[in-house]
């Protein structure tokens, strides 16, 4: 429909905000409670305008017309209107401009700032502050209010990772906002009332996995993310672009550093992708990188010890030991969230060692790559019916947020040239959500359940029978035909709840189907699952284990032969390897393997169980210092890009590959990001090097994945352990000391009785071994586990699955009740 | 109607009027009233019972038909209201009664429900059967709890006699009542905000649209109107719609209820047909100031004040005059203030009221009323003030004004936007002197 | 959640308030029992613990945090005992126009508190609230539920004795106007005639109209 913001005339959608519209005209106009995403509630009443429209003649149906100019006559609303609740009309005039609002505009400025502490000089947020910026803008620069402002908590710990400046906000509501929309976890509210109402929680921290998103909505200097509080100024850093290698989400974040350093990390724009939200692993978890102990240099082993050398040095000396060596007895493994382009470099490595030994860690039994239709993200977000075998909550945070999304039903709102919708008018407060629509299915008690329509805990044990069960009840019925067979309940769902769900995914239009390494692990589950969407007419979405695992398998980052397997690699038919990011000595027995070796290189940004058994340290970059392309969840290609991080002279595994050609005196394909990036052009027609930073959705496969469909069983269907995914890295947690204090130890998590049975207490420290890896973990009580399962969250080398505890040899390293005393 | 506007000698617009009788408070303050048999006794129920004879809609068109508007203050036609609730569809829906009567002011709907609960629970009843409404939420002001009591004990006693619950009266209709109490904010009056404390949230106003028809308590279609406005619809099906529209005016038809407080010789609640003159009412029914008055209030504090003149005096209490000259006629709680009451001090108080019931969503309201006004009144009254302090106060207000998300702002800036029009003077000389122009005195009666 | 876990829960032993309370609601709304769990809970024990609205959220199924922004948005719930004797002193402009300043002035005297304050046996708690709803009848002051109307220096200093000697007298109902007590209360039907209430109040408004000297001008 036509209207006008001031001068400017232009078409907008029915539906469209004010605001918006003026936005989309080129104006401007202050916001402060409006929030991209999220519900408009017109609290700030900053975006006031002057807003008039035509009206029709009730009898007749025509506009009435102004009876001097003969055009359609504009009633002027009586009060300035908030432009961000209120609809554009058909002939609606806007004006931002006038005096009268310029009075208007300004008066909010001044009530705004009645009990703002103006402590911009030593606020964390000055220079990148939206308040500031606009009392610049509108305000008339000068304060008429001479009291004594509101004293507050200046310093207020909401938890271990967000601080509180209670001073400073401005109760624009966006993070009480923020807590009920986005991931429903209401632990922030609103306490007493008009002058006196402040923002707080009596719960313990925040216990939401998605809490830091608030520093970055927060419009002024109140929630501050603790991690980097005091560390710099806003135009002192350097920013960042890029997309997360933490999880298979690719969420999109802006790295922040200064001289060298990470300073904190917050969440970029990807519409696609995460919307504005990353999670808290992912946001929290960066402390790592600038760890005292990180490894800078090359070195090598001399007489028993490590020493420092150069890189030509290094490779020198790799180059020399192998000569000679049997290719196909050397090894290559890189860790799953290792970039396209290190990809190509570990194969060019592997082709020219002539190893067929070559393989990403973990890597699940079966392909990570869907052979139906996919789903994108978005098709997440608009689904009518979701089935969800997993926790997503713990494995790629953001599709728990875009479930969650799917449960307003509200369709993603079409970009404005200004970007998403400044107040998309479909948001309400405190939605009604479509819980009917998810089922969610895992071995656990998951936080996405509180969620659900229907949750089921199956044993873990039986996860591969039930989707058996599942997917041969809904082929059966595909044409209206009756389930044949017997069903056993005793799976974790009733025969009329297993035929709701199929009735409800078929009859859907938009039905999803997500799963994980649960599924993976097993072959014969991922046939099931496979089997049950393509019946009930799902599209997929299949959660890997890491950043990347989806990437490296789609280009061919595999073994040439199942036997050569990552496991493989640690048996006597192996004479060397070259690990990257990979720690398999944390088991013991793997650990003697390595010893034996002819030669072990590690590729490693901090010294680990592997590093010290290694004959040569080659220094790794982290996620966040690395140039190179990630496959996500979805399959959208996305930009990795370096953030400017002291880091000695660590690189990626090209940069390794580039050492070693010339010590080979040969030129690889993947020597440099740039190489391999002429050799993604040629496997996936794209040019990594232009994506942009939304990325790029590469055109699934069709058919069969690519990569070979292994038939490894490194998942066994018995055990008392379950090793779980885990949105904070276990493997970084020392080194991330802030998120560690809020989110805890790696713990053991087990049902009270359970732990009573073994005669545990919650808090206690204890190391199990399980599958033969001694953990230390913090037991903890929850009665979401299964009465007899032990909970563990995983690592690189400790895939999602069941294992065999071995409670035998369990020792309490201290006890709950000796540290409290 | 052509012609005369002027008289309409045919309708009763003073209490004078011998044909106008008491009728919604007419067992108001007599002992024993409140029992169903009491009000059985009189004929209670039996407008339920005729409303259950009419369709639905006849019941709405009867109402819209008496002029009958809505008594909560903002004086919305009840019949229209009525009829814009969406076309049945088989969801629950809700008539709530607004019975959290905090407008400084104003006590007509207390009265009301603690000597005659039963013809509120009629009135909700024939509402509910209007508008397809099975459910009623009577959401009184945590305060009132002998009102609450005598409501909670009606409703237990209705239900036990059939006159609440399924099919009541053998009408085939089904209908009840939730009683739910507040808990001490100003701010649930308005409309909104009280479903939101209804619902279990805090009581902050909502976003309109949409419309509490459309979507109103748990987000399913609504009607709410206030204490007397559904009592009156008792009447109003009893006595004819041409009963209640053969009083007052053209513009405002029927029954309000007048309470006269302050420095009046005898304050009280007080059933006037519209039309009636302050002068009236305040001469006549309340029987003069007590001693020199220099202002009332029409409405409850929310309203512009009006001098205490002959041009005010005589205004006819009717919605379009009262606006015409400047003010509303709001809860019809009628404030007189006497003229050695300091107005800085009275603006003050009111100020106060409106500062501690902010709910503090909005930015002017939070930072505005709530913070920076009262204190400027306290700089003042401390006789720290200036003469520029004033003008910042006389610009401060009328930014408050319009600006706000609800009308809470604007309730508090007119009474101090009218004192300052009309008063500027005890204004300056408390900034000039610092101290007020009429000292405080001892206004308890011993 | 550790007071949970030492403080019986208020509501284990009373299954049937719990259930008349919840049961006021349809399913779907069951977020509505917060205000009268509260209530509940305030009304025995003077104020609502942190335990008690853990307990609370516990039940409706709410955060904590919920509750508590819930409750700390109304005036009359208390974080912290009150006395025994809640002395609520309507300050707002009809109270005020007719005396309740002094009235307060009175009380803080009488009882050597502040408004805002707890004596410290617990007897009292003299708090100043705004507008009562009993404007025509200022000035008011409630005692815990009860409303004590147009109350006089001599009525202020007789209440204030019994409650100290443990009784709450009967509340006088001094009205005028339409709403004025006309009296004993006839129970028959035939009592009720029309027009009693309105001709007696009217009656007595004529009979009482002054001259009007000052011809109504300020
Ligand atoms: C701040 C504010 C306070 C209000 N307080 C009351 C009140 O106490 N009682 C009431 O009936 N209406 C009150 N209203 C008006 C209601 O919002 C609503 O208009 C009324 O309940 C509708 O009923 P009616 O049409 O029968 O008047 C208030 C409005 C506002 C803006
Ligand atoms: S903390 Fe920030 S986001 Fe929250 S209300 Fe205050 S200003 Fe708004
Ligand atoms: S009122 Fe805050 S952005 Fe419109
Ligand atoms: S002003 Fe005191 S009861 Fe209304």
């Amino acid at each position: 429909m036509k209207i006008k913001v001031n001068e400017v005339e232009l078409d907008v959608t029915p539906g469209t905000s004010v605001i918006d519209a003026v936005f989309a005209a080129g104006h401007d106009v202050p916001y402060f409670c409006s929030q991209e995403y999220m519900s408009p509630i017109g609290a700030c009443r900053m975006c006031l305008a002057k807003i008039g429209a035509p009206r029709k003649d009730r009898a007749t149906n025509d506009w009435i017309l102004d009876e001097e100019t003969g055009e359609p006559k504009i009633f002027w609303f009586p009060n300035p209107m908030a432009t961000c609740t209120t609809q554009v009309m058909e002939g609606m005039v806007v004006d931002t401009i006038s005096k009268d609002v310029k009075k208007a505009q300004n008066a909010m400025v001044e009530f705004t700032l009645v009990n703002h502490p103006l402590d911009c000089p030593t606020c964390d947020k000055g220079g990148a502050c939206e308040l500031q910026d606009r009392a610049y803008e509108y305000g008339s620069g000068e304060s008429r209010f001479v009291f004594d402002k509101r004293h507050q908590e200046k310093h207020h710990a909401l938890s271990e990772l967000i601080t509180l400046d209670r001073e400073r906000c401005i109760h624009c509501k966006r993070c009480v906002r923020y807590f009920e929309e986005v991931p429903g976890d209401e632990v922030l509210d609103f306490i007493e009332r008009g002058g006196h109402t402040y923002i707080g929680t009596l719960e313990d921290g925040l216990p939401s996995p998605f809490t830091g998103n608030i520093t970055d909505i927060c419009p002024v200097g109140a929630l501050l993310d603790t991690t980097s509080r005091f560390r710099g100024r806003n135009w002192e850093y350097h920013h960042t672009d890029t997309t997360s290698l933490d999880d298979p989400s690719g969420a999109a974040l802006r790295i922040d550093t200064r001289t060298g350093r990470i300073e904190r990390i917050k969440a970029g724009l990807n519409d696609d992708v995460n919307k504005t939200w990353i999670d808290d692993g992912t946001r929290f978890g960066h402390e790592y990188a600038d760890a005292e102990d990180r490894i800078t240099r090359p070195m090598v082993r001399r007489d028993g010890t490590l020493v420092e050398t150069t890189w030509a040095d290094a490779a020198r000396e790799i180059a020399e030991r192998i000569a000679g060596m049997d290719g196909t007895r050397i090894g290559i493994a890189l860790r799953g969230d290792a970039t396209l382009e290190e990809g190509v470099a570990a194969k060019a490595l592997a082709d020219h060692l002539g190893s067929g030994r070559l393989d990403t860690a973990p890597r699940p039994a079966a392909s990570v790559l869907p052979d139906g239709a996919a789903a994108t993200l978005r098709d997440v977000a608009t689904s009518d019916a979701l089935f969800v075998v997993g926790d997503p909550t713990e494995e790629a945070g953001i599709v728990d947020l875009r479930i969650k999304d799917a449960l307003k039903g509200v369709e993603p709102a079409p970009l404005f040239p200004h970007g998403p919708a400044i107040a998309d008018l479909r948001l309400k407060e405190r939605m009604p959500r479509k819980r009917e629509i998810l089922t969610i299915c895992a071995p656990y008690r998951t936080d996405l359940m509180k969620h659900a329509g229907q949750a089921h805990v199956p044993p873990a044990t039986s996860m591969v029978d039930l989707l058996h069960a599942l997917a041969e009840r809904a082929s059966a019925t595909v044409d209206g035909g009756t389930p044949s067979g017997a069903w056993d309940d005793a799976l974790g769902m009733t025969a009329a709840e297993a035929d709701a769900l199929i009735t409800r995914m078929r009859s859907s239009t938009r039905g999803v189907m997500i799963w994980s390494a649960f599924v993976s692990n097993d072959p014969r589950a991922d046939e099931a699952a496979r089997t049950f969407a393509k019946s009930v007419g799902a599209k997929t979405l299949i959660l890997g284990p890491m950043a990347n695992t989806a990437g490296l398998e789609r280009i061919s980052v595999l073994p040439s032969h199942d036997r050569y397997d990552y496991a493989s690699m640690f048996t006597p038919e192996t004479k060397a390897l070259f690990l990257a990011s990979l720690d398999p000595a944390v088991d013991p027995k793997v650990a003697d393997r390595l010893r034996e070796l002819d030669l072990l290189v590690v590729h490693a940004a901090f010294p680990t169980a592997t590093s010290a058994l290694a004959d040569v340290v080659l220094p790794a970059v982290t996620g966040y210092e690395k140039d190179g392309t990630t496959l996500n969840v979805e399959g959208r290609l996305l930009p990795v890009r370096a953030a400017p991080v002291e880091a000695g002279t660590a690189t990626d595994f090209t940069g390794v590959v580039k050492q070693l050609g010339e010590a080979f005196g040969t030129r690889l394909e993947g020597r440099s990001v740039k190489s391999a990036r002429r050799v993604l052009r040629k496997l996936l027609d794209v040019d990594a090097a232009e994506l942009p930073t939304t990325g790029q959705p590469l055109p699934p496969v069709r058919g069969k994945a690519s990569g070979a469909r292994a038939v490894r069983e490194y998942a066994r269907a018995t055990g008392d352990a379950l090793i779980v995914p885990s949105m904070v890295r276990v493997e970084h947690l020392d080194r991330n000391p802030h998120l560690r204090a809020e989110r805890g130890d790696a713990a053991l998590r087990a049902h009270p009785a359970t732990l009573h049975a073994h005669g545990l207490t919650s808090g206690d420290v204890v190391t199990l071994p399980i599958g033969g890896i001694p953990r230390q973990l913090r037991v903890t009580a929850s009665e979401g586990v299964p009465e007899g399962l032990w909970l563990a969250p995983t690592l690189p080398e400790q895939p999602v699955g069941l294992y065999d505890a071995n409670l035998a040899a369990m020792v309490r390293e201290r006890s709950a009740t000796a540290e409290v005393a | 109607m052509s012609g005369a506007v002027a008289d309409k000698p045919d309708t009763i617009t003073s209490r004078h009027d011998p044909r106008f009788e008491v009728t919604l408070y007419k067992y108001v303050g007599v002992e024993g009233a409140h029992t169903l048999d009491a009000y059985l006794a009189h004929g209670g129920y039996g407008a339920a019972k005729k409303a259950f004879g009419m369709e639905p809609s006849e019941v709405v068109d009867l109402v819209k038909a008496s002029g009958l508007r809505g008594r909560g203050g903002a004086g919305f036609p009840a019949g229209v209201k009525w009829s814009f609730m969406p076309p049945v569809d088989g969801r629950q829906r809700f008539v709530v009664c607004n019975a959290d009567e905090s407008e400084p002011g104003s006590c007509k709907d207390r009265y009301l429900m603690e000597d005659d609960p039963h013809q509120l629970l009629e009135g909700m009843m024939i509402a509910g059967y209007a508008i397809g409404a099975t459910k009623g939420v009577l959401y009184i002001r945590g305060e009132y709890y002998h009102a609450y009591e005598r409501l909670r004990d009606a409703i237990e006693e209705a239900r036990q006699r059939g006159y609440l619950g399924e099919n009541v009266m053998d009408s085939g209709f089904d209908f009840d009542v939730i009683l739910h109490r507040g808990a001490g904010a100003y701010i649930c009056g308005e409309e909104t905000a009280l479903m939101n404390s209804f619902e279990g949230l805090r009581a902050n106003p909502r976003l309109k649209p949409p419309f509490p028809a459309q979507a109103g308590v748990y987000g399913l279609p609504t009607t709410i109107n206030n204490v007397t406005t559904l009592a009156s619809a008792v009447h109003i099906i009893e006595k004819g719609a041409d009963w209640y529209a053969a009083m007052g005016t053209d513009d405002s038809k029927g029954i309000h209820h007048v309470q006269i407080s302050g420095a009046v010789n005898r304050p009280g609640v007080f059933e006037v047909p519209m039309g009636i003159t302050y002068r009236e009412i305040i001469f006549d029914l309340a029987g003069g100031p007590k001693g020199p008055a220099k202002a009332f209030i029409p409405g409850g504090t929310s309203c512009p004040l009006f001098p205490f003149d002959d041009e005010h005096l005589d205004l006819p209490m009717e919605y379009a005059a009262v606006a015409k000259a400047g003010s509303m006629m709001g809860t019809g709680g009628l404030i007189v203030i006497p003229e050695d009451q300091c107005i800085v001090d009275a603006m003050y108080n009111v100020t106060r009221f409106y500062a501690h019931e902010s709910c503090g969503k909005c930015t002017p309201c939070r930072e505005g009323v709530s913070t920076w006004l009262p204190k400027m009144f306290q700089k003042l009254l401390a006789g720290l003030g200036t003469p520029e302090d004033v003008d910042l106060m006389e610009d401060m207000v009328s930014n408050l004004r319009g600006t706000a998300f609800c009308p809470l702002a604007d309730a508090c800036a007119w009474p101090v936007q009218t004192s300052l029009k009309y008063f500027r003077n005890e204004y300056e000389h408390l900034a000039q002197h610092g101290t007020p122009l009429h000292p405080r005195k001892d206004r308890w009666q011993s | 959640m550790i007071e949970l876990n030492t403080i019986r829960p208020y509501f284990e032993d009373k299954p049937d308030v719990l259930d008349e309370i919840l049961g006021r609601y349809p399913e779907y709304g069951r977020r509505s029992a917060v205000m009268p769990l509260l209530w509940e809970v305030q009304r025995h024990e003077r104020y609502v613990s942190e335990a008690r609205i853990v307990e609370i959220a516990e039940i409706v199924g709410l955060t904590a945090t919920e509750v508590r922004g819930v409750m700390s948005f109304y005036s009359t719930y208390h974080g912290e005992p009150v006395g025994k004797y809640h002395l609520q002193v309507c300050s707002t402009l009809s109270c005020k126009l007719a005396g309740s300043d002094e009235m307060c002035d009175h009380l803080e005297d009488s009882l050597g508190l502040v408004p805002g304050e707890t004596d410290t046996e617990g007897l009292f708690s003299l708090q100043k609230v705004e507008c009562l709803g009993s404007c025509t009848t200022a000035p008011v002051l409630q005692v815990n539920d009860t409303y004590y109307e147009r109350v006089t220096r001599d009525e202020l200093d007789a209440l204030l004795d019994a409650l100290r000697r443990g009784e709450m007298p009967t509340p006088k109902r001094a009205r005028e106007g339409d709403n004025a007590q006309l009296g004993a209360a006839p129970l028959a039907g035939e009592a009720f005639e029309a027009g009693t209430a309105a001709d007696a109040a009217l009656a007595d408004a004529e009979a009482a109209e002054p001259e009007n000297p000052e011809g109504g001008a300020a």
